[in-house]
């Protein structure tokens, strides 16, 4: 990311994190902590539904033909089944599009990039990025106001999202709609969650490979945590892709790549920060995974498929809304 | 890997409504010579202009014939009113149309257009569900190709999230 005026955009919501408020119901399991929220962002439900439907406008590109669902497609976890993707100009991705699930809890955000430490902030690096272009609004702010301007239900979801500033409808409300909105992705009911909880077992094959994932192939020393990352940068080998390397130029942060979060990894391949992998398989070979048998890599990639959630993928609440205003 | 596949395989035919994801284009390699197009595709040129329908009640004038492709003059989508919903409908400030045409014998038929807007093909007012989808040949000028079952009768063609009011399209049928 070479724009400035995103940093700038970005520092500006770069508020304090706090904790989040009490009056969001987040819904979660028992022995999950709370996500930490913007202290100026505070969710609401008016934001949500607003930030939902920016999500899906492709006005927010443009020649509105891309929103943020194009990559991030939510029957592939919300990620996209191409190595990369062209941005709205037809010029080249430059990494595969991560999916987006339980993203609330993430911090830094991308593969590469660790400034970015909110969703606000990342949200405003596709739309107006252009390293690489993606949905090319770069110094292209103001058109994106007019056309939310020209469309009535917006104002009326400006006004009820964000009182404070009387509906202004600037990239920075847009942003904070969208993230607010991305924070509601959360997913803690696969059927490895379930069996955690004393639901059904898992089948002995995954059973064999979860044995495999967190012991002697050593996965889960990266792939830790509730969401099986460790939100850290690591090399898994040289890449002409420079990594954190390219915003810090330290020497020490070339071809790194943060950890992706495995959830619902069985849906989105393409994997590796170039997508270079086609299969989990493949991924799996890329990891170095030499001591673990082949039979073996079977059974991690069984254990993996029981991350999916099923219902997550299918939950209208994410999908393109019915309705432009809500009743 | 057999389950995997079998589990891929039947979430994404279950979730798709009628469509495949947009095929992209990678990148474009130098094109210094015309490309000779497969049979199925040999319609693609010459082309005849068509404006395309807004809504159902232009249908009838926005027909196109199997095999030969079109360059289509599409509307600005908030003028479109759809028979089905797109998945990806585009902004404001993007380009839809309809289209009808007849399939005279059932098979798999193939809808070549030389962008990657969202398209969908109805049969009695419901979405078909894609087979493949892909791109066309190199320096072809085809973008993105969606193939269907056809039952033979008539058919709706719903373009949306175009980026801009021009579109070559071709329905063909497949050998």
């Amino acid at each position: 990311m070479k724009g400035a005026h995103i940093l700038l955009i970005g520092a500006a919501l770069l508020a304090a994190m706090a904790p989040a408020p009490t009056n969001w119901d987040w819904a979660l399991p028992a022995g999950i902590a709370l996500p930490s929220v913007p202290a100026d962002n505070p969710m609401s439900a008016a934001k949500v539904a607003m930030g939902r439907r920016l999500f899906h406008d492709a006005d927010l590109s443009i020649d509105g033909t891309m929103s943020c669902a194009t990559c991030h497609s939510q029957r592939h976890g919300f990620a996209d089944d191409n190595r990369t993707r062209p941005g709205v100009d037809g010029s080249p991705g430059r990494r595969n599009v991560p999916g987006l699930v339980n993203i609330a809890w993430a911090t830094p955000l991308t593969w590469a990039d660790p400034r970015l430490t909110t969703l606000e902030a990342q949200m405003l690096v596709p739309v107006l990025g252009d390293h690489p272009v993606e949905m090319g609004m770069k110094g292209k702010e103001a058109e994106i106001a007019r056309r939310l301007s020209a469309d009535a239900c917006y104002g009326k979801m400006f006004i009820a999202a964000f009182p404070e500033s009387r509906g202004r409808i600037d990239m920075a409300n847009i942003a904070r709609a969208v993230a607010a909105f991305e924070r509601t992705m959360i997913s803690f009911d696969t059927p490895f969650d379930k069996a955690g909880r004393g639901g059904a077992p898992l089948s002995a094959q995954a059973q064999r490979g979860a044995k495999i994932f967190f012991g002697e192939a050593g996965c889960a020393a990266c792939h830790s945590g509730v969401n099986f990352t460790d939100y850290r940068f690591h090399r898994l080998a040289a890449s002409i892709d420079p990594g954190p390397n390219e915003v810090s130029g330290r020497p020490d942060d070339l071809n790194l790549f943060r950890t992706p979060g495995l959830r619902n990894v069985a849906l989105t391949a393409p994997y590796l920060h170039d997508g270079s992998a086609a299969t989990l398989a493949d991924a799996l070979r890329a990891h170095g995974v030499k001591a673990v048998k082949i039979g073996q890599v079977t059974d991690i990639i069984a254990f993996l498929e029981t991350l999916t959630d099923a219902s997550f993928v299918a939950d209208r609440r994410y999908a393109y809304p019915e309705a432009a205003c809500p009743s | 890997m057999a389950s995997k596949t079998l589990l891929l395989a039947v979430l994404l035919t279950a979730i798709s409504a009628s469509t495949a994801t947009m095929a992209q284009a990678p990148a474009t390699p130098a094109c210094t010579t015309p490309v000779t197009l497969p049979a199925e595709l040999s319609g693609w040129s010459p082309r005849s202009p068509l404006a395309a329908a807004s809504s159902l009640a232009g249908l009838a004038s926005a027909t196109i014939v199997p095999g030969a492709a079109i360059d289509a003059a599409l509307q600005p989508t908030p003028a479109m009113q759809y028979l089905m919903r797109p998945e990806k409908p585009g902004g404001s400030v993007s380009y839809g149309g309809l289209f009808a045409f007849t399939v005279p014998t059932a098979g798999t038929y193939r809808v070549a257009l030389d962008s990657g807007a969202w398209l969908d093909v109805l049969a009695d007012g419901k979405p078909v569900t894609s087979s493949a989808h892909g791109h066309g040949p190199d320096c072809s000028g085809i973008r993105k190709m969606v193939d269907f079952p056809l039952a033979a009768g008539p058919h709706v063609l719903q373009i949306a999230a175009n980026g801009k009011p021009s579109l070559v399209v071709l329905v063909t049928r497949l050998p």
